[in-house]
């Protein structure tokens, strides 16, 4: 019996184990062995044996230290990070309330065009925006502000540092991560009971009085869990980031994040330093880890994970 | 949800006229782009005159035609294609790996579960960008030393790649299908001394469609819509990275751009119009775990 369920198991799971070594592990172990060697231009008959320990750690804290490229990737990161967060956050939960308060196909039709940005290929998605802030007069932005009378001359955003190009990296992938909070706070409004909502109307509270004492309260579980969600992945996001870099609609410094710094690195135009890339790749993913663990211990996730109760065997 | 009938209509209202406005700048941008496809010269500088309608973009676009006056030309059929073969491949690992998994993680108890669940959810937190260093590395590693097979391998290569970072999200999801599913079904096949296999084909299988098409669907958006992986290993050009080459062209061809774009969201657009229920009980079924 025992043999038989190991079978049916390997049956079942092994397929994904087998992926999962194969494009996690392995890659990871790989990542962290590039990180100790020489690696530049992919020549892997050359440094791939080539290994010299801590170097690459070193040249990326001096790096921190002292290049100011690297200070503004960082101050990128932070700024980016940060501000996206709140907007994600704070923009998911107010649509998940106003959708709330709607009828359902209303409802429907907000949560679908809120999913547009998430769902539509990157490089379509970029193009909207590289149109909407593009530097000269064919750019949205600037032509609605010129019909205006508030601008004479285009403007190219993206290229004034920092403040241009961290709103447009800001917004662009604002309204990407919105979609993730609006999701989860509208299944945990669906969570509550009806009664509560029910008996604050009869007592004739407004819309605004019921999200505040009510429904928000309620949700606070959620509100972490999409919070911490978000900063992970927010920190490690970069295809619209590299899109927008490329195409020029936004300064390289000030446009860069970690994550983007470290595929440039390793895979951009010019010369490509593998080293250093998956040294600065090792510490973001530690972030990362850390970060998730920490998720899951505050959120205690396992305690979602039940038995399957009905097994017979 | 449905707050109850007392609420008031005005409020409502009020609500929505404040959400589509936030929303504007999206359905402006999204709109530019679908009609300058259809004009002479880009619209989005909001000018009526530049608005000229003509279909001579996606002809253009079609056959290839990238610079006006140039001989430039690309096969964008073929290029649509690649685009299609890496999301069929991608939706297709996905799905079957993760109908799969999902099934033994709901169904079945065994040591080291909890875990594996815990571990699923961490490696979707883990940072892509990290893997794919180590990624490439494996690649150029087992690079086949045939000449002619290496486009080929590149194929199989970017799907399974691609499809690897959609698996923990996915059998996440697949599981909290098959937790809908009564145990009752199970039962009776099982006292009948069917194998949990079996069961799983038989009975499951047919029972758990519409979960199926929800991961099939996502994994499809997730291969078309790819940039980062096709550009990095797939040596032929897809929709994606057509556009990100070709959007320094000059002014004047901007138009064709954005017939490219359109054409490269029309997928979307189509399941938005299809199977809206599906995208958005898959995403709220997804994250609910």
């Amino acid at each position: 019996m025992k043999g038989k369920k190991l079978q049916t198991l390997s049956f079942f799971l092994s397929p994904m184990i087998i992926m999962v070594g194969l494009f996690y592990l392995i890659p990871l172990i790989f990542t962290i062995y590039i990180s100790f060697t020489k690696m530049k231009n992919w020549n892997t008959e050359k440094y791939l044996s080539e290994v010299v320990g801590f170097y690459n750690y070193q040249r990326l804290f001096h790096m921190f230290q002292h290049d100011p490229m690297i200070k503004a990737i960082l101050l990128t990161t932070v700024i980016f990070v940060g501000i996206t967060l709140i907007i994600n956050v704070l923009g998911g939960l107010l649509l998940a309330l106003g959708t709330f308060f709607v009828n359902e196909s209303s409802a429907s039709a907000i949560r679908l065009l809120w999913l547009l940005p998430r769902m539509s290929p990157i490089a379509v998605y970029s193009l909207v925006w590289y149109y909407f802030f593009h530097g000269s007069d064919i750019g949205t932005l600037n032509s609605i502000l010129m019909k205006l009378g508030a601008i004479s001359t285009p403007i190219p955003w993206g290229q004034m540092t920092p403040w241009g190009a961290w709103s447009v990296i800001i917004f662009v992938n604002g309204l990407v991560g919105v979609s993730f909070g609006m999701i989860v706070f509208t299944s945990s409004l669906n969570q509550i009971p009806k009664e509560l909502v029910i008996a604050a109307r009869v007592d004739g509270a407004s819309a605004w009085q019921i999200s505040r004492r009510i429904l928000i309260p309620l949700t606070k579980w959620h509100f972490l869990y999409v919070l911490t969600w978000q900063f992970l992945s927010l920190l490690t996001t970069y295809p619209h980031l590299f899109l927008l870099v490329e195409w020029d609609l936004v300064n390289r410094d000030y446009g860069t994040t970690l994550a983007l710094y470290v595929f440039n690195t390793a895979f951009g135009r010019g010369e490509q330093d593998q080293g250093l890339a998956a040294a600065a790749a090792v510490i973001l993913s530690i972030i990362g880890i850390l970060g998730g663990l920490v998720t899951l211990k505050v959120l205690q996730f396992e305690r979602m994970i039940h038995e399957p109760r009905g097994d017979i065997e | 949800m449905r707050d109850v009938e007392t609420r008031p209509r005005r409020n409502e209202w009020f609500i929505i006229v404040a959400i589509i406005l936030v929303s504007l700048p999206l359905i402006l941008g999204f709109l530019l782009l679908i009609l300058s496809s259809f004009s002479e010269d880009m619209i989005t500088n909001l000018s009526p005159n530049s608005f000229r309608p003509t279909i001579e973009n996606w002809i253009n676009v079609f056959q290839g035609k990238l610079a006006i006056t140039g001989g430039i030309r690309q096969n964008i059929l073929k290029i649509t294609f690649n685009t299609l073969i890496v999301a069929l491949g991608v939706s297709g690992i996905v799905t079957l790996i993760s109908t799969l998994a999902g099934y033994s993680l709901s169904r079945m108890k065994f040591q080291g579960r909890k875990l594996m669940m815990l571990l699923l959810l961490m490696l979707h937190a883990f940072p892509g960008v990290a893997l794919i260093v180590g990624v490439y590395l494996f690649y150029r590693l087992t690079f086949p030393q045939d000449p002619s097979m290496v486009r080929l391998y590149s194929f199989f290569y970017v799907v399974l790649a691609r499809a690897a970072l959609e698996i923990p999200m996915s059998v996440w999801l697949m599981k909290g299908f098959f937790d809908t599913i009564p145990w009752e079904f199970e039962w009776s096949g099982i006292i009948d001394g069917a194998s949990r296999i079996k069961v799983w084909r038989k009975i499951m299988l047919p029972l758990i469609k519409p979960g199926i098409l929800a991961v099939a669907l996502f994994g499809f958006l997730a291969g078309w819509q790819d940039l980062i992986y096709v550009r990095t290993f797939l040596i032929d050009k897809t929709l994606a990275t057509f556009i990100e080459a070709n959007i320094e062209a000059e002014y004047s061809h901007m138009p064709l751009i954005a017939a490219a774009g359109t054409l490269y969201l029309l997928p979307t657009i189509i399941f938005f119009l299809t199977a809206q229920q599906l995208l958005l009980q898959g995403y709220s079924g997804g994250i609910k775990g």
